[in-house]
């Protein structure tokens, strides 16, 4: 109830009164699920390079195999 | 006109580039890390924490900011093991491996450098609205990340590769043995608000809370794992890098062996 009664819970309540639902889930005191939510994204994306490199390291290492093996015998004739 | 390839070493275990398979266990293992810091990151913004006076819900910046510096810790020793490994040997393997340990070493470093910035702004520094202010442990920090900082500018300063893996690796060794004293050492000596300084102890059995301390430990496992993933990542990329310039200096003709 003391919190409630500050000013900045009265100024929260007041800017999210006519807000649309994103917007207030991103004002209201507690943003821990807004914090998780950005936390996540951020995480998500930077994985989603890290197996995208995965991929590609794993093709070009493939490639790289393949291409030492055809030179290799060319090398030694 | 004749040409006639450079010799090109087959590759087999004795090839100086060969590293090791990284097959379906490797990647079982990525697929561990990124459930596992996945499961971290939602339980260190979800779990309750200890909600201290002054520290409150910023608490939870314990489970990002402290394994960075584990991180730091563990690619620097790596770092310095490969580097010394390469004065011993020459192996280009191992110069190779000690720039990708500084990288991810200097990464986390930088990013718990930050998550400190903020992390004090918002607690030490909250009435004093500044973003540093000369705190001892924040600087001796900031110091060695410029000596951290100063071995790729080295580096990219030598363009001859064995001069340029010899030189790097000795100044390797002199950054990691710079880095106790400047991090630890120092700090604990000086007056400091920063956990860890003189009279200010920081993770005995009084400093952490109980419930933090499970996630904690998660967390700093699951990001040393994930240090360990891209250093070998950044290792087989230049690796893979190495082999093309190999292969296009094998096909390329040495003027020593045209005639026409």
């Amino acid at each position: 109830m003391l919190l409630q009664d500050t000013t900045i819970a009265v100024l929260d309540a007041a800017t999210t009164a006519g807000a649309e639902p994103l917007e207030r889930a991103m004002t209201v005191a507690s943003k821990t699920p807004v914090v998780l939510a950005v936390v996540l994204v951020v995480w998500l994306g930077l994985l989603t390079l890290v197996l995208v490199t995965e991929r590609r390291l794993a093709r070009l290492e493939r490639h790289l195999d393949d291409a030492e093996g055809a030179a290799a015998p060319r090398a030694g004739s | 006109m004749l040409h006639r390839a450079a010799p090109l070493p087959v590759p087999t275990s004795t090839d100086p580039l060969a590293l090791p398979r990284y097959g379906r266990l490797y990647h079982a293992f990525g697929a561990l890390v990124a459930a596992w810091v996945t499961g971290v990151l939602v339980l260190a913004l979800t779990r309750p924490v200890a909600n201290l006076p002054i520290l409150e819900q910023t608490a939870r910046n314990l489970y990002f900011h402290v394994p960075m510096w584990f991180v730091l810790y563990a690619a620097a020793l790596v770092g310095a093991w490969h580097s010394a490994r390469h004065l011993a040997t020459g192996r280009v393997l191992h110069d190779v491996r000690a720039e990708a340990a500084w990288t991810v070493s200097v990464a986390a470093g930088v990013i718990a450098i930050v998550t400190g910035i903020v992390w004090s702004r918002y607690t030490w520094y909250l009435e004093a609205n500044v973003w540093w202010n000369g705190d001892p442990r924040q600087t001796m920090v900031a110091v060695q990340l410029l000596i951290g900082g100063a071995y790729f500018i080295l580096r990219g300063s030598i363009d001859e590769p064995r001069r340029r893996g010899r030189l790097s690796a000795a100044y390797a060794l002199f950054a990691t043995a710079t880095m106790p004293f400047l991090t630890y050492v120092l700090p604990r000596r000086m007056a400091s608000l920063h956990p860890g300084a003189e009279g200010n102890p920081a993770f005995s059995q009084m400093d952490l809370a109980p419930q933090m301390r499970g996630i904690f430990y998660a967390a700093s496992a699951g990001f040393l794992l994930l240090g360990w993933w891209l250093y070998t990542q950044r290792v087989r990329a230049r690796v893979a890098e190495l082999r093309a310039e190999r292969l296009a200096e094998a096909s390329t003709p040495s003027p020593t062996a045209t005639f026409s």
